[in-house]
């Protein structure tokens, strides 16, 4: 059989394979990670080598679409779509999701210490401590709270390890649905890799694992459905889409031991409220006490947005699958939130040229959500993009940095940004449309989510991100999520408070909407959003 | 005619509607106006969908101009009596994203097919039925979502089980862009709607 060497860090690895095989599926049968965000299909351009020696056959069709002419004179081709036949040498350029956790910052989730924190009444004695997670199809953000004193403990924020499957939601649900292998290792790694972290920052902290004895999950339905092991294929269905899904109940003694705290611990993974809307929304409502006034709105960022519209009657939710634009990918200068991201930029007033600011101190490396919103409404500021998302004056891209590593925008970006802004302004519109009011009625606009935590709100309304009140209506938010699942983990009022909001919700279903098309087209330019009809 | 074209192409459709009435009032036919007008904006408008040049919204803006123009000649929107034949066009059953559908029926129609548009979500057996009433020269399907794939599969047995063997099948759309017309089992795949007209083209016109 041929033999593949792979080269990462300094270290080499031989592999032998079948001739054939795409790259991807040989390098994941050794369980070597590859950067992706498609099935293996070609569609994400994620899956990037480098040959070092050997035949690497043909570029395919999607290689030659995606690829840059340099990256092809470098020899960089797709793994997913190449086949080696015989012996090859080869560099993986982005191996994906590492799971380094972080300290979850300070101000995520509720207050550090709970004003109303009575904990949920446990009978045991001496000290009990209590887990609350945010399983998102990115992230993981969790924390560990002294149940007693309602005090957080020590909090992590990483990545999800089931990204390997597939970086969005539909991937993972089919990879699920095609083996029930792949279904309980989907179930399990995230369970693991909290595990790992929660083992950590216990020993960080003088407490062990076993003195958890609650643990409280919110997620977004797919998200709970894999963690739970419930039919994955129900939601890859639009019927599904706005009806009840139930998840199965959480097998605590079986999560508690994967987890390793507590072996009676009482575990609950909090039920979705339909196909798309997680229970993750739920508990955004509830942090944010959203429905404590009439006329409050909280979009939550991410691959797929989620919204809540509050008209003092019903809570009006959906979701709208935006992409990963504000996480940038897909972005051919993004990338997401951390070290060497630009979150933040302007026009230079005098001599042209963009300042931008770099998260950590070191050279930029490309541009996150963030940086993305002030780049593009900088540019439009300037007149450089005009409201339709094309640059004027025969220029075709914008050079942030000139080198090492060269940063710029590119029209093809502009347009996916506008996609991802469409779909959610889309959103925010049908549901203003529900609920009969009008922007100039919205009282809070609660932004949720990692991507608001740096969101310059002028910007974002200058180019239609956000609905246009007064900025001092805005409210960044922060991972509600997990702020809500906290809430429900220590106090028994708020998880009955859940179910209340549960009770006053009504999902919309964005594909039924007559306007959808209209409102995206409306989306798409890049200049504010209407004040609305009603 | 030029500035009917011009109008196209800005996306300006209420500009467009009141350029084709003038051209009509001045004694020109619809099918001349199609011809000359919508179908060279259409053609100037192939040369932008290129990957690095794409814009969704000027893409949109324009369509609906031609849809705006075609109404006003055939108020139900699609071109009957096509000399060129009938498109069936869907997405399929678990696929609710209808855009991509939407700017293709556009282009087909700005170029002259009678299009029959099956809408989202649409069960196998409804397209079948559709173009077996139809006898189009051709099937196209879009889509969005990478789950339809399958159902994209059987459309020709569907299509040949009632006897339309010799329909032809082409897919688009961002789901199915990358994908052979082989993996698919279909006999043309689009990049653009506009490779489409490429397609047809070649097909003759000869009835299927
Ligand atoms: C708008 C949108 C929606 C709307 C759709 C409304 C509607 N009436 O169409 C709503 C909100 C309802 C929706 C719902 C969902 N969506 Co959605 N949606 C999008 C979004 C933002 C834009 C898609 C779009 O319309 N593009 C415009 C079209 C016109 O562009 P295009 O495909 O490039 O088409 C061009 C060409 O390909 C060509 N073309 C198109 N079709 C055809 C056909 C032929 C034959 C030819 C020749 C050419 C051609 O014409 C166009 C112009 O040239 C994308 C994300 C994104 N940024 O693209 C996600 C996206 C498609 N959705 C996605 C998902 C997951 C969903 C949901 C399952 C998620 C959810 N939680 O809500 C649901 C349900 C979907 C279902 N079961 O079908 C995923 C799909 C992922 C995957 N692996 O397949 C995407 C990619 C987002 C993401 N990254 O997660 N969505
Ligand atoms: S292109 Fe997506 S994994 Fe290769």
């Amino acid at each position: 059989m041929p033999e593949l060497t792979v080269i990462t860090g300094g270290t080499e690895r031989k592999i032998t394979f079948p001739g054939g095989l795409p790259l991807r599926k040989i390098l994941e049968g050794a369980g070597l990670l590859v950067r992706s965000g498609c099935t293996g299909n070609g569609a994400c351009g994620l899956c990037l080598v480098k040959v070092e020696k050997g035949n690497d056959g043909n570029l395919t069709k999607n290689e030659r679409l995606l690829l840059s002419a340099s990256q092809i004179n470098e020899h960089i081709r797709m793994a997913c779509q190449m086949a080696p036949q015989g012996d090859l040498s080869i560099r993986i350029i982005d191996e994906g999701a590492k799971s380094a956790w972080r300290e979850l910052p300070q101000e995520s989730g509720r207050p550090i210490t709970a004003k109303s924190g009575q904990g949920t009444g446990t009978a045991s004695p001496g000290k009990t401590f209590g887990l609350a997670v945010d399983l998102g199809t990115t992230h993981i953000s969790f924390s560990v709270w002294d149940m007693a004193q309602g005090k957080r403990v020590f909090g992590r924020a990483g990545l999800n390890p089931q990204s390997r499957f597939g970086s969005d939601i539909i991937t993972r649900l089919t990879a699920a649905s095609e083996s029930t292998d792949n279904a309980s290792v989907m179930g399990r790694l995230p369970l693991e890799a909290i595990n790992g972290a929660l083992a950590d920052g216990c020993a960080e902290n003088g407490l062990h694992p076993a003195d958890i004895r609650h643990a409280r999950f919110v997620g977004n339905t797919s998200m709970l459905a894999l963690l739970t092991g419930s039919s994955p294929a129900a939601l890859l269905r639009p019927d599904q889409w706005t009806r009840p899904f139930d998840c199965a109940t959480a097998n605590a003694p079986v999560f508690a031991a994967a987890l390793g705290i507590h072996y009676h611990a009482s575990v609950v993974a909090v039920q979705p409220f339909a196909g798309f809307v997680g229970s993750d929304l739920l508990a955004g409502v509830l942090a944010t006490g959203l429905m404590s006034a009439p006329g409050s709105l909280l979009i939550d960022f991410g691959t797929n947005s989620e919204m809540a519209l509050w008209d003092g009657t019903t809570l009006w939710v959906t979701s709208a699958a935006g992409g990963p634009a504000f996480d940038g990918y897909g972005i051919r200068c993004g990338m997401p939130a951390g070290p060497g991201a630009i979150f933040r930029a302007s026009r230079r007033l005098s001599g042209g040229g963009v300042d931008f600011h770099v998260t950590g101190g070191v050279r930029a490396r490309g541009i996150c959500g963030s940086g993305l919103v002030d780049l593009i409404a900088s540019l439009c500021e300037t007149g450089e993009l005009a409201a339709n998302g094309k640059f004027t004056g025969g220029i075709t891209s914008y050079a942030v940095q000139d080198e090492d590593p060269a940063i710029c925008l590119y029209k093809p970006d502009v347009d996916k940004f506008q996609r991802a802004k469409a779909a959610i302004g889309a959103g925010v519109r049908i549901l203003l449309e529900m609920a009969g009011i009008n922007t100039g009625q919205l009282n809070r606009v609660c932004v949720c989510g990692d991507f608001g935590r740096n969101l310059n709100v002028a910007n974002a309304q200058r180019i239609g991100l956000l609905p246009y009140v007064m900025p001092g209506k805005v409210e960044i938010c922060g991972n509600t999520a997990l702020a809500g699942c906290e809430d429900v983990l220590l106090s028994l009022r708020k998880a009955q408070e859940l179910e209340q909001i549960r009770k006053r919700a009504s999902i919309v279903n964005l594909s039924r909407a007559p306007r959808f098309e209209d409102f995206f087209l409306d989306g798409l330019y890049l200049m504010p959003m209407p004040a609305g009809d009603p | 005619m030029d500035k009917l074209i011009t109008a196209i192409l800005d996306g300006d459709s209420a500009m467009a509607v009141s350029q084709a009435r003038q051209l009509n009032a001045s004694g020109l036919s619809p099918e001349k106006i199609i011809i000359e007008g919508v179908e060279a904006a259409m053609s100037a408008l192939d040369t932008k969908c290129t990957l690095e040049d794409f814009n969704l919204l000027e893409i949109m803006l324009a369509g609906r101009a031609v849809m705006e123009v075609t109404k006003l000649f055939w108020p139900s929107g699609a071109v009957k009596d096509s000399a060129k034949g009938t498109v069936v066009i869907a997405a399929l059953e678990g696929d609710v994203h209808d855009l991509g559908k939407n700017i293709l029926k556009m282009v087909l129609t700005g170029k002259g097919y009678n299009v029959v548009d099956c809408g989202k979500d649409c069960p196998l057996q409804k397209l079948a039925d559709t173009a077996a009433a139809g006898r189009p020269l051709a099937v196209g399907l879009s889509g969005l979502i990478t789950t339809v794939i399958p159902v994209v599969r059987q459309v020709k047995g569907a299509l040949a089980a009632r006897g339309l063997d010799n329909v032809k099948v082409f897919a688009g759309g961002a789901a199915l862009k990358q994908s052979t017309p082989g993996m698919l089992n279909v006999d043309f795949v689009a990049e653009s709607a506009f490779d489409v007209l490429r397609f047809l083209s070649g097909l003759g016109n000869g009835l299927g």
